[in-house]
């Protein structure tokens, strides 16, 4: 059902090709199964969300994009790189045109905030850079231009960990964009951030992807912000995929449904997950 | 599903009877083996007094009886004139600089190579590590000899460089590769999904993250080195260690003491500097108002040449119209360029005094390996057993029989020194202040003066080193006994128990497996202290001397051998006493 609604989509569109292909990725981590037999595509330009819970598979399934991860079976495609089997160097190229921000911010705290959108070139400069006097003056302005986009070009100067937690992913936000990217990767943007940030953040997100025709894939744990903000909804659980919705036409009603279909542990499940713990429990006390 | 999961394995519980009461188990040999490890090192301190003849009453009389000599020979102190004076401080401070500025620029990328989340490969961490542990193993003597024999003796510098900065290799390289391992790694994540290089996200977020550490292990070990290169002078370094050896020898005791109070003044300052240099460092921007010359500084430039940016959407122009993409000259820029300036400038200039002989590098460079080759085979011309083995055990009784007497001494003064064991915070505070005294002394400073007192005997280098002892132990004691959780001790207290009950049963317990640790890694830096001695005519490190005088290298080889062969065994009994105790 996944595929033919993106194909559809995609040809609806006019895009020239399909931004991501995920085919039968499994991901095995020693024992634990992060990804099962997964299928998806999205499509360009798109706001994806993918839904679940924590441990649900949806950092494993984005870092599967760029190349972070490398799929125990299957293939990934990312803007026609196939990255399951790229070396180090196709990776490289890859990922300069794939954004990512993550849940920590994982920015420098003891550089600068200006520098700190610089590293976001660093995949298009050559050699390591010892400091901020370094980077082109080009890459410096395009910095600034950037911060100015995400309102922060007042605390260009200031060392990261000076910054609140919503300020902090906007800089983050700043050195995806300084990438000049076709695929922004956010895993879990809002999860460490207060409600007020939080609405900042995935406003600032949602309207840089319209402007810059982003393909954006954010995994989420909040239905409300999932729906409000999203233009396709993929909910994973334990590792497999269980929906794929088309956001819009989404009710509220619905989107309850979906809650349960990816949040709620059902009674079959405690029996199907816990055996072992249960087992271990009859051990102790035999 | 997580959350879950504890439910699920308390179900059963509530269904399944009364448990029986479960023995008490049985201590496991490991535990078993700590005891016998500590018990040994005490059984083998109180021999090492009776076999090396340490009888500290007979110190004092010796003292005493001897007290007009001393005040007829030692004072007053007699110093050189202050030209002569300022050159050899500059040499040895040139020479410590240098040493310490080579240990931290080598051991940055040995360090990256040695940590788990750096490394390229097995093979080079592995690599790394066994660099890493040999630096760590050799004393500074034994590397300054191994290169007077490749750099010839007239090279006294750069023999003092290279050799305490490959030692320091060994304490600084660890220290980082630890701290490289506790980075967060969530921006080099960052770096990496961007596209950027190995190197480039080690330099822009590993190494960067690390800069403080790097600078506080450097100012740390410029310390210990500063101490070292006294001893090193004995064996040809130039500076203030070299000119006080010429005065032992020529026997001008009041100078002798002369350059000792110099040498301790100038660890003192160093010691200050450096615990300076340090808070400043680790501050960082409170965003409050900032006091001093810095503080007057940004003021100044707050309202005259610094326009702090306003708007958060449009860039700060340059007065040119420019887009401003370089801070301001503000306080902060104007310290960070001063301070990479001073570093640079300073690493030159001591380069330029301490007269480096770049040609004998370069040549020696070329013949390095003919020089190694003549080290093996090693041989002891029959005279290990009778001369050697005796000599090795003497510096590992001086090295346990010090322990001792620091010991003895270091505990009570750390007890007293943490604040949450100390009766009332003044008295705390005295004994840190001792402690703090105690460890800007150089331990082997005293024992060249003691020497001088006593004679060429054991008993100058084992209360040299006792000294030495209790400064290091006291503070790890007393550091430990502050961190240990004051919880329980409230516990124990609110139960009725008094001070003394309370430090024994709540304190003490906790702090025993650090305290273990401790001891064991005191008698691993007493042990190569000990081997430094031997430029005072000590234990092995004199053969090690005389062998080198004498270029016998299979002597040298054999010697370094045993030498390294009891540093690592060391190692590894307190790795495995840290391993078990924990």
């Amino acid at each position: 059902m996944a595929q033919s609604m993106t194909a559809e989509r995609a040809t609806f569109t006019g895009a020239e090709e399909r931004s991501i292909q995920l085919r039968n990725v499994t991901k095995q981590f020693d024992d634990v199964t992060a990804l099962n037999d997964i299928n998806i595509d999205f499509a360009p330009q798109k706001i994806n969300v993918l839904l679940g819970l924590s441990g649900s598979g949806k950092s494993t399934l984005l870092r599967h994009i760029n190349g972070l991860h490398k799929p125990t079976s299957g293939e990934v495609v990312t803007l026609g790189t196939e990255v399951h089997r790229a070396g180090a160097g196709k990776l490289r190229k890859l990922r300069r045109e794939v954004g990512m921000i993550f849940q920590h911010f994982h920015l420098v705290e003891s550089m600068s905030v200006l520098e700190n959108v610089c590293t976001g070139k660093l995949g298009s400069l050559a050699g390591p850079r010892l400091g901020l006097f370094m980077y082109p003056r080009e890459v410096k302005e395009q910095a600034m231009e950037q911060l100015a986009r995400v309102g922060l070009a007042d605390k260009a100067f200031q060392r990261a960990d000076a910054l609140s937690g919503g300020q902090m992913q906007r800089v983050a936000i700043a050195r995806a964009l300084i990438q000049e990217p076709k695929v922004l990767l956010a895993d879990e943007p809002v999860a460490a951030l207060d409600p007020v940030s939080s609405a900042t953040v995935m406003n600032l997100i949602g309207n840089i992807a319209k402007e810059d025709n982003l393909t954006v894939v954010c995994s989420l744990h909040q239905v409300e912000v999932a729906l409000e903000f999203s233009d396709r909804i993929i909910g994973l659980r334990g590792g497999q995929l269980v929906m794929d919705r088309d956001s819009h036409s989404l009710s509220l009603k619905e989107a309850h449904e979906i809650y349960n279909a990816v949040a709620v542990v059902t009674e079959e499940e405690i029996q199907e997950q816990a055996p072992e713990l249960a087992g271990i429990a009859g051990e102790q006390h035999s | 599903m997580a959350t879950l999961r504890p439910e699920a394995a308390e179900a059963p519980r509530s269904t399944s009877g009364r448990r029986p009461v479960p023995k008490r188990p049985t201590p496991s040999i490991h535990v078993i083996a700590v005891w016998g490890i500590f018990l040994t090192l005490i059984a083998g301190g109180v021999w090492s007094m009776f076999d090396l003849g340490i009888n500290l009453f007979d110190v004092l009389v010796n003292i005493i009886s001897g007290w007009d000599w001393i005040t007829e020979n030692l004072f007053p102190p007699q110093f050189p004139e202050a030209a002569r004076l300022v050159e050899l401080i500059l040499t040895t401070l040139g020479i410590v600089f240098l040493a310490t500025l080579f240990s931290v620029i080598t051991s940055v990328p040995i360090a990256i190579f040695a940590a788990v989340n750096t490394t390229t490969g097995a093979i080079s961490r592995q690599t790394a590590r066994i660099i890493i542990i040999f630096c760590r193993a050799a004393p500074d003597l034994v590397f300054a000899i191994i290169l007077i024999r490749v750099f010839g003796p007239a090279n006294g510098a750069l023999i003092g460089i290279v050799a305490m900065g490959l030692s320091s290799i060994g304490m600084v390289g660890k220290l980082l590769a630890d701290n490289i391992e506790d980075v967060d790694r969530g921006p080099s994540e960052a770096i990496r999904a961007a596209g950027g290089a190995r190197w480039q996200w080690i330099q822009s977020t590993v190494i960067l993250q690390i800069m403080p550490q790097i600078v506080a292990h450097g100012l740390h070990r410029m310390d210990i080195n500063l101490r070292n290169s006294v001893l090193l002078g004995f064996v040809g370094v130039p500076g203030l260690g070299q000119a006080l050896s010429n005065a032992m020898n020529t026997r001008q005791w009041d100078l002798v003491m002369g350059y000792t109070i110099v040498i301790t003044v100038l660890c003192i300052l160093m010691e200050l500097l450096s615990g300076a240099i340090r808070t400043q460092m680790m501050g960082r921007d409170s965003g409050g108002r900032r006091r001093g010359v810095l503080g007057l500084l940004e003021r100044i430039a707050q309202n005259s040449w610094v326009h702090a940016p306003t708007d958060p959407h449009t860039a700060q122009r340059t007065p040119k119209g420019r887009v401003r993409v370089a801070p301001q000259w503000d306080a902060g820029r104007i310290q960070r360029f001063f301070g990479w300036a001073a570093l640079i400038t300073l690493a030159f200039l001591a380069i330029y005094d301490v007269e480096l002989n770049w040609e004998v590098l370069m040549n020696t460079l070329g013949n390095f390996p003919d020089v190694v080759s003549r080290f093996f085979p090693p041989d002891d011309h029959g005279h290990y057993a009778s001369r050697y083995f005796p000599a090795l055990v003497e510096t590992l009784q001086i090295a346990m029989a010090s322990l001792l007497l620091g010991l003895f001494v270091a505990l009570p003064i750390g007890a007293f020194a943490a604040r949450n064991a100390a009766p009332t915070k003044n008295i705390a505070t005295f004994f840190r202040c001792l402690i703090v005294a105690c460890r800007a002394f150089p331990e082997l400073v005293l024992a060249i003066v003691l020497v001088v007192i006593l004679g060429f005997d054991a008993t100058a280098g084992v209360i040299a080193l006792a000294f030495g002892s209790i400064g290091l132990l006291a503070k790890l004691v007393a550091d430990s006994l502050e961190e240990s959780d004051t919880r329980v001790q409230d516990a124990v207290r609110a139960g009725g128990a008094d001070r003394v009950q309370t430090f024994f049963s709540a304190t003490v317990r906790q702090t025993a497996p650090a305290t273990v640790a401790h001891i064991l890694y005191q008698l691993d830096v007493n042990f190569r202290a000990a081997t430094l001695l031997g430029v005072l005519g000590l234990g092995i490190g004199f053969d090690l001397l005389q062998a080198s005088a004498r270029s016998r290298y299979e002597i040298l080889s054999l010697l370094i051998i045993n030498i390294l062969v009891v540093v690592i065994i060391l190692e590894l009994i307190s790795m495995y006493v840290r391993k078990v105790v924990r």
